[in-house]
């Protein structure tokens, strides 16, 4: 479970978060949406514990993330936007290290850690240098890591940019899979397609506020008749039908 | 279509721009607090100074000899600001040149290859110089003052050390050029450049192995005439150095014939040298850039089994982890074995001066194994600032994984300070020990260096890890960027200030056990011994806990940069 209340995050007179209330349950995927600069990262990385909120507080699993960060984060499994991992050490020690950091006993990392790693491909990868991964192959290698210690809730920003076809889908399946295991999993995307066919429930962020939330279903009420696609709800309710003046500049 | 030097002066004016947007965007915390470390780095170039200006008065008052022994000593000074800023810019040109985050957008836009390599190699430039010219402005302040020289004096001297610095400059730049360029495979590349730095630190284990110092002591000449000669004589007469020398000297002096001639020298060799690296650019750049982008591939087993840490500090697994993932990220990376390669030679060059210093009785030697204690602490806060300060910025842009993960910052300081503290105790161990041995000092001052050079070592490891946190710089290219910050200056101030109060604490002390030793009956005051005791322990306790306090404080509330 992933509780969202009040949370807020100022940067000098930036408001890039506003008063964020939501709640994300087990086992239930949540789409957050919103243009660039919306706060979505922001949100992720008060989430996670990268970073202080202003106000406000944030649980995960019933763990307040200020004050109960590390039962907090035992439980949490994050992939970032972008996937930085020491480029020195080759893809098997960054998930024995991740294992070890998660507390994971060595018998059942010495077997999953291969197993890991054929599941997303890696296998000729996993004893070479992550210096040398492509950046999909550092995106499957954090995904792997989060499997490996099995989170409670997960946080994915971005998680499929990068990946080709293949490992788009199968990144899709494990989140259903994870979800279906009762993972509350919180996923910021720009690609509407996938926040349509995998998403629970969906958020709308724009200027550090939350402007709607709710199935797909439920958004249409808000900003779009019936049938309609997401990027149509999206484009009412952030204010992103002008694209057509903007292209005026072109 | 911008010619190149349109081009090139826009890229400049970009750093121009984003060092006013730095400095606009800064907080009031940021302001305070750089404007503090500006006070202190004033406060240390003073002092610096200070100790200059006494050193060359002094010379300055030797009869006859004491204007020929300031420019000896000028010159020898402007020589190692040469070899010091080349040997520099050889390790700062590799990663500024060819891994720098800007060369994928400056390469890939409308930039030609020497325009974007000039933009870059002059970035290598200030970088590998700066700190070392600000050391050496304190020394020419200290003697344009003793000698009643005006600003003229200055302005010529700053002004000549731009084509000096872009000379030094130039050579490590052009080797990493072709390097780069003879050896794309990133395997032999990495052998080269640890061979480079064995040859260098041959090269100065050499230099110093041939006793130089022989040459100015006058007892080791057999006539006053061949002292005076080799006074006069110039020192690497083809090095950059002595025309810099020559150039500040005849100015100073108004002959103004050698000066332009030495003057002009200076600068069409810079100018010639950049020519000439720009011609070389144009042939190697895009090869070696090409060539630095591929990395090796070096299978490794799949199957790991637990290292070395999780058998010694089983109850502490995160801790050995984080232990663990430290020495192989350390082991693996070139860079940091050209530079242990340096410190061996440092040690070795370090015991052999210590070895030939020209003592004959028992009760000095004694005295020069306390005052070691300053000498070694000076040697491991500079090694503290190259490799236990920046430490926590090593994390780099992988930070995320450990602040996401379920352990408190306090264990990955702790991990640091471990990681840095086991060889700077052997180093510590043995620079002290073995100069101990050397020299024979006596059972007193053998157990008190020892035992102080531990504490220091334990305080100077803490306060780099706690002078790390609290300004981290994880998104650097560069970690001599990160030695070079204000944080760096501020360790490396409050370091040696560390090491100057722990030797003067213990001054009393080894005072009254040289009292003894000259057989007076009361010489130990005990009620000194045990303040000076408490002080040392004081300001040691203070010199560790105070930045890791610090420094724990400002990474959990960091929130990048």
């Amino acid at each position: 479970m992933i509780e969202l209340c009040g949370l807020t995050k100022r940067f000098g007179d930036l408001l890039a978060v506003d008063s964020l209330t939501l709640r994300v349950r087990p086992g239930e995927i949540f789409g957050f949406l919103g243009p660039n600069g919306a706060g979505k990262t922001t949100t992720v990385r008060m989430l996670s514990g990268l970073l202080q909120p202003s106000a406000g507080t944030a649980r995960i699993c019933g763990f307040d993330i200020v004050t109960q960060p590390l039962e907090a984060k035992r439980v949490l499994g994050l992939v970032p936007d972008e996937p930085f991992v020491y480029p020195k050490l080759t893809g098997a020690e960054f998930l024995r290290f991740v294992g070890d950091l998660y507390g994971v006993p060595h018998p059942a990392q010495r077997r999953r850690i291969p197993e890991l790693l054929e599941m997303f491909e890696l296998s000729g990868w996993g004893g070479e240098l992550v210096d040398s991964y492509s950046h999909g192959m550092r995106q499957k290698l954090v995904l792997a890591g989060i499997l490996l210690h099995e989170p409670k809730a997960l946080l994915l920003d971005e998680p499929l940019v990068g990946l080709d076809p293949k490992s788009g889908k199968l990144a899709k399946e494990i989140l259903k899979r994870l979800a279906g295991r009762g993972c509350a999993i919180f996923m910021c995307t720009h690609v509407l397609e996938i926040a349509e066919r995998l998403c629970d429930r969906i958020g709308i962020q724009c200027e550090g506020r939350l402007l709607a939330q709710g199935s797909l279903e439920e958004l249409r009420g808000h900003g779009g008749s019936d049938g309609a696609p997401l990027e149509d709800i999206f484009l009412a309710l952030t204010g992103g039908q002008q694209y057509a003046e903007l292209l005026k500049h072109l | 279509m911008r010619s190149s030097l349109s081009t090139f002066s826009l890229l400049q004016r970009r750093r121009v721009r984003s060092g006013l947007n730095r400095i606009r965007t800064q907080t009031p915390w940021e302001w305070a607090r750089n404007g503090a470390f500006i006070l202190v780095g004033l406060w240390m170039l003073s002092g610096l100074h200070y100790g200059f200006w006494r050193l060359l008065s002094y010379l300055d008052g030797v009869e006859l000899i004491g204007g020929l022994l300031i420019w000896k000593l000028t010159a020898m000074t402007l020589l190692t600001t040469f070899s010091m800023v080349a040997l520099s810019s050889l390790i700062i040109a590799l990663t500024t040149l060819f891994y720098s985050s800007d060369l994928k957008f400056l390469l890939r836009s409308p930039v030609g290859i020497r325009t974007a390599f000039a933009d870059k190699a002059l970035e290598a430039v200030f970088f590998s110089s700066w700190m070392i010219v600000l050391v050496v402005l304190p020394y020419m302040t200290a003697l344009a003052q003793v000698k009643g020289w005006g600003p003229g004096f200055h302005a010529v001297f700053l002004l000549l050390m731009v084509p000096f610095m872009v000379l030094a400059c130039s050579l490590g730049i052009a080797f990493t050029l072709v390097l780069l360029y003879l050896f794309p495979s990133s395997r032999t590349r990495d052998v080269l450049w640890i061979l480079s730095s064995l040859s260098v630190a041959l090269l100065y284990m050499l230099l110093r192995f041939s006793e130089p110092e022989r040459l100015i002591r006058p007892d080791a000449l057999r006539l006053v005439a061949e002292y005076l000669e080799y006074l006069q004589a110039p020192t690497a007469p083809y090095a950059p150095s002595w025309w810099l020398t020559q150039a500040v000297s005849s100015y100073a002096h108004g002959r103004w014939a050698l000066f332009w001639r030495e003057a002009g020298l200076l600068c069409l060799c810079a100018l010639g040298s950049c020519a000439a690296l720009l011609a070389l650019a144009g042939v190697t750049y895009a090869k070696g850039y090409s060539g630095a982008q591929e990395s090796r591939r070096q299978r490794r087993p799949i199957d790991i089994p637990p290292g070395l840490e999780h058998r010694l500090a089983a109850g502490s697994p995160v801790l050995a982890s984080l232990y663990w993932k430290e020495r192989k990220t350390f082991f693996r990376d070139v860079k940091h074995w050209s530079q242990i390669v340096l410190v061996a030679a440092l040690c070795g060059v370090y015991l052999f001066s210590i070895h030939r210093l020209p003592l004959d009785t028992p009760d000095l030697k004694s005295l020069v194994c306390f005052i070691n204690i300053g000498i070694a602490g000076f040697v491991l806060s500079s090694l503290g600032l190259r490799f236990t300060f920046p430490s926590i910025s090593l994390e780099g842009r992988s930070f995320w994984v450990v602040r996401s993960a379920p352990l408190g910052l306090e264990t990955l300081m702790l991990e640091k300070f471990l990681f840095s503290l086991v060889p700077m105790l052997l180093l510590a161990t043995l620079l002290i020990a073995a100069s101990n041995h050397l020299l024979r000092a006596d059972r007193f001052i053998s157990w008190l260096s020892i035992g102080t050079i531990w504490l220091l070592t334990w305080t100077l490891c803490g306060m780099g890890v706690g002078f790390g946190a609290v300004f981290p710089r994880f998104k650097v290219e560069n970690i001599h960027q990160v030695e070079s910050s204000a944080g760096g200056f501020a360790y490396m101030a409050c370091a040696l200030a560390l090491v100057a109060v722990t030797v003067a604490a213990e001054a009393w002390p080894v005072k009254m056990h040289f009292q003894a030793r000259f057989g007076r009956a009361d010489a130990w005051d005990w009620d000194w011994v045990a303040a000076c005791a408490a002080s040392l322990v004081l300001v040691n306790a203070a010199g560790f806990i105070l930045p890791w306090m610090l420094g724990r404080r400002c990474l959990q509330r960091y929130e990048g940069e």
